[in-house]
């Protein structure tokens, strides 16, 4: 599943696409004294585009349930020094997330399809970001449950609309991911990546 | 050099386009070649056993070699690169393998 900032056409894929407007939890800040206002916020999905938080905020989000949000399109926006400068800071935060025990979520926040990525591809994304195998395997239950959905009874991610992805760019490797045990009546596993 | 002292090698297959067609193998071999020296850099190139294994023209696929703990890094690379002299460029990984033939 992918969380992107268009309406996807509702092409059939191997994941999920939610678009960013039907998340009412989801919120972006350019620094981390704008990032400061929605740690508190009960499962929120926290966007900060400068990958800039304040450790003290890491802990406020992480008692609120939740994540924050590391995006593609961030990096593919960026050329030489200030893409490694950026990946640089997005390494730093994995590490502050994981010591303050917060959430994160790698999505691509794409704005149009081609800015779509597969599974495998976030999956390297975050490998190169420093994600464990674990932290990678945690992925599906972890995004429904701060999506709105719940794996455990079985209810489909909301509060936003599910939409199939644009994109068939999912390899061997990543249905390997999207083959997790389930039980029936469960929700279809998704290909997001979630660490704690 | 016994075999057990080489690099171990993944081969990543790959699905390439330039403006929604497939380039011609020198474009493709230079865009994939100069993509990936801006990324890894030349000691990174060296340690990643980095290779164009082949390249079809007429369907844009082809497969790259790496060293098979940095394969992750490989396709990151892949993914990061989205235009190409300002046109729109996509270089999808497709799978994963020890072998070339089971790709």
């Amino acid at each position: 599943m992918d969380i992107v900032r268009f309406e996807p056409n509702g092409r059939e894929g191997a994941g999920g696409a939610l678009p960013v407007s039907s998340l009412p939890n989801f919120f972006e800040s350019a620094d981390a004294k704008s990032a400061k206002q929605h740690c508190r916020k009960k499962s929120a999905l926290l966007h900060a585009s400068g990958y800039e938080i304040d450790e003290g905020d890491l802990i406020e989000l992480a008692r609120a349930g939740g994540a924050v949000v590391f995006a593609f399109s961030d990096v593919l926006a960026e050329r030489g020094f200030r893409r490694s400068i950026l990946i640089s800071k997005m390494r730093l935060l994995i590490s502050a997330c994981r010591k303050r025990g917060t959430s994160f979520v790698f999505v691509t926040l794409a704005k149009d399809e081609a800015l779509m990525r597969g599974a495998r591809e976030l999956s390297a994304f975050a490998a190169v970001l420093g994600a464990t195998d674990v932290e990678r395997k945690d992925a599906e239950k972890r995004l429904l449950s701060i999506t709105g959905g719940s794996a455990k009874a079985g209810k489909p991610a909301g509060p936003g609309k599910m939409l199939p992805a644009g994109g068939q760019l999912v390899g061997a490797p990543a249905s390997a991911l999207l083959a997790l045990p389930r039980k029936p009546g469960n929700p279809p596993p998704s290909a997001e990546m979630v660490g704690k | 050099m016994k075999p057990t002292e080489r690099f171990k090698r993944r081969y990543i297959s790959f699905s390439l386009s330039l403006a929604g067609k497939p380039p011609a193998y020198g474009e493709a071999k230079e865009m994939v070649h100069v993509h990936f020296l801006s990324f890894f850099g030349e000691s990174g190139i060296s340690s990643l056993a980095f290779k164009l294994v082949k390249y079809d023209a007429q369907s844009g696929r082809g497969v790259i070699r790496c060293e098979r703990s940095r394969a992750d890094e490989a396709i990151f690379c892949m993914a990061c690169l989205c235009d190409w002299k300002g046109a729109g460029a996509r270089l999808a990984p497709l799978s994963t393998s020890g072998t070339i033939k089971r790709l």
